[in-house]
């Protein structure tokens, strides 16, 4: 299986304690919704196998856990990440106001600029929805994320988000590729011939 | 077709391989890019018109293009194909073969319509001998060429050429139809001697001998040792004259250079100018590749002994000082030089060491500045001190280049060990001042003194994993100092203040730093460095811990009723935490002071996140993960139980985790509106971990807990990674900071420069290194890339310069006239030729004058000097009628090359036939003559 595959990714998922980052990983990878997750302890980690556009990628996402003293444990998983999915919770306007916190930790912790980021909000079963959905995808905009509503318990968006996250990647130029497969980039410069001489070619007089 | 289209248009070619009479030749087509609508057109319209290529004959808007194939150069065509020996060695030198060849191209070119010139390469291919023909409706153009080492004298001038392009065309005509001529002479300069190269090689005697002046530390040289211009060319036109408005002959010229209506210039650059920067840089890259280990270089295995015995006079030390630190200023500093200097001495005998004593201080003075301040060592480090740099953009590249802040010490170090690799010692140097460096960061860490010029906190990520390193090392020496002083204090009023021993090792390892096997590594550092292990303590601070242990075994038992905890006398509370208030007894709710999380460097995180993902995604290895984990919620719940005396998880998740408590309006007996909470219900499942964690937790504030970093360990452990790093993987580390401090180098020198092709070049070199140094191992025909693109760069500075001083554009004093002097020093040195505006009566074309008439100068004072004794072939040259007419223009020496285009239209070969292009080209240079005819002819009725 892991012969066909163009690339392994890096996913972090990030938000606020108790928005459902777990029960989308779980959504996704297994496709069950377990109402009673236990709250995840420092990061926990998953891989799946996705196609997207015909392109395999192996995705090795890890979930973190949102509480404010596991924050100092997680930056350290920001490192070498290609793709970051930030979720909030639409019933908890706390947890969309947040968000800007979140970006922030993002700015200061991930090592590389061109990194791919993805805005969720989660829950939208739920009636007691607080965040309108134009208002996540306009704070989406603003800071150049892309943005899904999902619920991880019916399955809405789920699928979505990861695959729009991962074509991202896969079409932004240099962020996944591995050193061997980066031969064709190389920067042209002119080589100045001296003139003179027995050049067969282009050349001046002298 | 356009003025200067040849210049600026794209030419392509086209070739494939073909066998004739058992000979392989490659076929060639060589065209310039046009729009092809306009060039259909034409061919339209009309239709019995000339070929293309003869008109292109007479064209004069294309003369003597800058850069072009010589055919394009000789008879001034867009598009030709040409037959040549596909072998490179392969000649057709056979008059008969010639003749074959080219009676095939004349019926090739009948058979199929073609109107495009065919050439055939014959001779060798170095003389670039070429005959052809085109052929059109009627017409023909034989194209035939003279090449000669001599000149005949005769052909020395126009008259004398006049008369060959006559005869040749054999006109039938009297008076023969004017003859157009372009001329264009071509003078060399090479003698720059009365402009001295202002750049001096930097004094590598002085620098040896101690004196350290000439280049400070810190900063890298820049610039070309020699001239980076080693010629200019100026070529004289007349581009439109006509027979008889000029006299050319043997005894008389008319063709003053000074005169000539154009004048365009083009400067030969030095091949590879040795430049101060590259050389730098190319050489600390060398080091990459070096295999010997410090040890092998320095003699053997020093260092351990070294580091014995420093750690023996460390230990005395400390005894004799405690409890008050050090309190010598200048200790560490010298005292390195001092050791490394008799170690040196006892492993080489009386050789001198690779770095003589005077430039190593200053090396370290300049690296620990704070070894020589007044003040007492303290945590001041200089990212905080020094101001920030003006150019924000430049100061986060690091964050780009994966190096390190340009004000860290990791950079100095780059930079330092770069100066002494070229400098002083080279490979031996570098790997001295390492030993020195790492033997300081040891006495840094055994003497409680933090290391300067690091950004205080965790390690960056975004640096450099040996800038990480060192700032790790730092976490260690501010935890100790820390922990130090704390002991200090509680002496006074805690007399067992000292746990010795691995009572800790019985608690439960799942701290992040204990992933490792710790037994093995203890073993290790526990062999080397018993010495001192004094300071090696679990526990920040323990009473008794088998007490501790008793008690907890109890209590665990009784499964910790908070009853009996809140008798308990709180300990450890940092502050209040808002209003809220404990559960069960409503006392105030106290945040505890925690343990800070383990710093952790990069190929840590990997490690740990390598052992995390290994243990699978299954779900006893996410249970396994969650424990190993654990470690730090544990604590922080032991210090909130502690600073919380009878506490419930509840109140410890309205802190922790306030979204897992759910509170809720409720009414109730009474009809009263009042909060009820519960905790969520995932921590309310049953044995979940935290629940787990809560059960397990003791009360015990975070300074008496088992550390969660043990930064003796951690800093032992970085002391041996520093210490096994040989000069080339120390090189490898480091090749980031330096080519981050070349590019900024040559970022600043083009600022004062301001050349524009040069500012897109940087932003692609930074681009293109931001790529390459951001994987872990970059390749080194990668790596060499980049450094090729600085020398490219430094070398086009050091020729903006060259330039600039040869114009004196700073000495010019009117503000128009230095604009447009330096937009032509620009033009320079980004076209391959440029138009001097005004020609010899320009601003620009009387500096040249200038440069000619005074190297004439030169040349004629040696000539005399010369003159004593001249040798044989000397008194030919001053004896030919050439050189004599040359001198009464001696402003300039004779061209080095006299090219002419004779252009005419006349019927050939009968009066009555058609008009046609004729034309034949001449290049005259000090050992090559050349003519190159385009003669037609109308072939109607012959």
């Amino acid at each position: 299986m892991d012969e066909d595959v163009l690339t392994t990714l890096k996913i972090l998922i990030i938000g606020e304690s108790g928005v459902g980052k777990s029960s989308l990983l779980l959504r996704f990878t297994d496709d069950t919704f377990d109402p009673e997750l236990a709250a995840t302890i420092g990061v926990d980690f998953k891989v799946k196998t996705i196609s997207v556009d015909g392109n395999k990628a192996k995705l090795a996402i890890w979930d973190t856990a949102g509480q404010e003293r596991f924050r100092t444990l997680t930056p350290s998983y920001y490192r070498g990440a290609q793709g970051v999915i930030l979720v909030y919770d639409v019933t908890r306007r706390d947890t969309f106001v947040k968000l800007d916190n979140w970006l922030n930790e993002l700015e200061t912790y991930c090592t590389r600029n061109d990194i791919v980021n993805m805005l969720v909000g989660n829950k939208i079963d739920k009636e007691n929805r607080e965040v309108d959905r134009n208002e996540g995808l306009k704070f989406a905009r603003k800071h150049s994320m892309l943005f899904i509503e999902a619920s991880a318990k019916t399955c809405d968006g789920v699928q979505c988000a990861f695959e729009e996250l991962v074509e991202k990647i896969i079409q932004t130029p240099g962020l996944w590729e591995s050193e061997n497969q980066n031969k064709g980039v190389k920067l042209s410069h002119r080589e100045e011939g001296h003139g003179g001489g027995a050049c067969g070619g282009y050349c001046s007089v002298l | 077709m356009g003025k200067g289209t040849f210049t600026s248009g794209t030419w392509e070619e086209k070739s494939d391989e073909i066998s004739f009479a058992d000979f392989k030749f490659s076929v060639t087509h060589h065209y310039l890019v046009q729009e092809s609508t306009d060039k259909e057109g034409k061919d339209e319209l009309l239709e019995d018109a000339i070929p293309q290529s003869m008109q292109d004959l007479l064209c004069m808007n294309n003369d003597f293009p800058p850069r072009a194939h010589c055919l394009v150069r000789w008879y001034g065509l867009r598009e030709f194909v040409v037959i040549a020996p596909a072998a490179h060695s392969d000649a057709v030198l056979s008059e008969s073969k010639c003749n074959l060849l080219l009676s095939s191209v004349s019926i090739a070119l009948g058979n199929t319509g073609c109107q495009v010139p065919l050439f055939v390469q014959i001779h060798h291919k170095w003389r670039r001998m070429y005959v052809g023909e085109c052929q059109g409706p009627g017409v023909r153009t034989d194209f035939e060429m003279v090449h000669l080492r001599k000149v005949p004298n005769q052909y020395t001038h126009l008259s004398g050429l006049l008369d060959i392009f006559k005869s040749k065309i054999g006109c039938p005509l009297t008076p023969l139809p004017p003859v157009s001529i372009a001329i264009r002479f071509t003078y060399v300069l090479q003698d720059w001697q009365q402009y001295f190269w202002p750049q001096q090689p930097p004094d590598i005697d002085a620098l040896v001998g101690g004196e350290v002046g000439g280049l400070e530390f810190g900063k890298l040289p820049f610039g070309a040792c020699e001239d980076p211009i080693s010629e200019l060319h100026l070529a004289t036109t007349w581009p439109h004259l006509t027979e008889g408005i000029i006299v050319d002959n043997d005894v008389y010229s008319d063709l003053d250079p000074i005169q000539a209506p154009h004048w365009s210039v083009r400067v030969r650059k030095a091949d590879n100018p040795q430049c101060l920067l590259g050389d730098f840089v190319t050489e600390f890259f060398k080091i990459c590749r070096r295999k010997e280990s410090t040890d092998e270089i320095l003699g053997r295995s020093t260092f351990e002994e070294e580091g014995r015995e420093i750690a023996d006079i460390t230990h005395a030390l400390s005894k004799l000082t405690e409890p008050a630190p050090v309190p010598i200023h200048k200790l560490s500093v010298s005292n390195m030089v001092h050791s490394a200097k008799k170690k040196i001495r006892k492993h080489r005998g009386i050789e001198e060491s690779p770095l003589n004593s005077d430039v190593l201080n200053t090396i370290l003075l300049f690296l620990f500045p704070d070894a020589a301040s007044e003040k007492p060592l303290d945590g001041t480090t200089s990212t905080d001190s020094n101001n920030p740099p003006s150019e924000i953009e430049d100061y986060t590249l690091y964050n780009q280049f994966k190096s390190a802040p340009s004000d860290s010490l990791t950079y100095k170090l780059a930079l330092c060990l770069c100066m002494i690799n070229f400098y002083h010692g080279g490979l031996k140097g570098v790997a001295h001042l390492w030993q020195e460096f790492v033997l300081e960061m040891r006495f840094r860490w055994e003497n409680n003194f933090l290391i300067p010029g690091l950004a205080s906190g965790p390690p960056d990520l975004r640096c450099c994993l040996l800038h990480q390193k060192l700032q790790m090392l730092n976490c260690c020496v501010e935890r100790k100092k820390a922990r130090d002083e704390g002991k200090k204090t509680s002496t006074s009023d805690n007399v067992i203040n000292t746990y010795p021993g691995d009572a800790g090792k019985a608690g439960n390892h799942l701290g992040p730093d204990n992933l490792k096997d710790t037994d093995k590594e203890k073993g290790e550092v526990g062999k080397s460095w018993d010495s001192w292990s004094d300071s090696e303590e679990e526990f920040f601070e323990c009473l008794s811990d088998t007490e501790e242990l008793k008690g907890n075994g109890q209590e665990s038992g009784k499964k910790g009723g908070p009853k009996e905890m809140a008798n308990l006398k709180p300990e450890g509370r940092l502050l209040q935490h808002g209003k809220l208030t404990l559960l069960h007894n409503g006392e105030p709710l106290y945040i505890p002071v925690t343990q800070e999380p383990a710093p952790m460097t990069e190929d840590l995180l990997e490690e740990q996140s390598e052992v995390l993902a290994k243990l699978g995604t299954s779900a006893e290895g996410a249970h396994l993960r969650a424990r190993m984990q654990s470690a730090c919620l544990l604590s922080d719940m032991e210090s909130f139980k502690a600073a919380n005396p009878g506490c419930f998880l509840e109140d410890f998740v309205r802190w922790y985790s306030p979204r897992d408590y759910i509170e809720e309006e409720v009414i109730d007996e009474k009809g009263n509106v009042v909060l009820r909470g519960e905790l969520s219900a995932r921590m309310k499942i049953p044995s979940n971990m935290w629940v787990e964690a809560w059960e397990t937790a003791k009360p015990i504030p975070a300074r008496r807990q088992r550390r969660l970093f043990d930064d003796t360990r951690e800093a032992e452990k970085v002391l041996h990674y520093l210490a096994i790093q040989k000069p080339a993987d120390l090189a490898r580390h480091l090749l980031p900071c330096v080519i981050h401090a070349a590019v900024l180098k040559i970022k600043e020198e083009e600022s004062l420069e301001n050349i524009s092709s040069v500012k897109k070049i940087i932003k692609q070199i930074i681009s293109h290194s931001s790529k390459v140094l951001h994987f872990p191992n970059p390749e080194d025909k990668k790596l060499e890339e980049i450094i090729h693109q600085i020398i490219n760069v430094e070398a086009t500075i050091a020729r903006a310069r060259s330039l600039k001083a040869k114009f004196g554009t700073e000495k010019c004093e009117q503000e128009e006239e230095k604009e447009d002097l330096e937009r032509f020093v620009s033009c320079l040195l980004e076209q391959p030729e440029v138009l001097v505006t005004g020609a010899g009566r320009g601003h620009a074309g009387r500096i040249i004058h200038k440069l000619f008439v005074n190297a004439q100068r030169l040349t004629e004072s040696s000539d005399e000097a010369a003159a004593m004794a001249p040798p044989e072939e000397e008194v030919k040259r001053m004896g030919s009628p050439e050189e004599r007419r040359q001198n009464s223009l001696s402003d300039f020496p004779p061209p080095a090359g006299r090219e002419l285009i004779l252009r005419t239209s006349v019927p050939r070969p009968a009066p009555y036939s058609k008009a046609l292009p004729q034309r034949m080209y001449s290049v005259l240079t000090k050992e090559d003559f050349r003519l190159a005819g385009a003669f037609s002819s109308d072939t109607s009725f012959f």
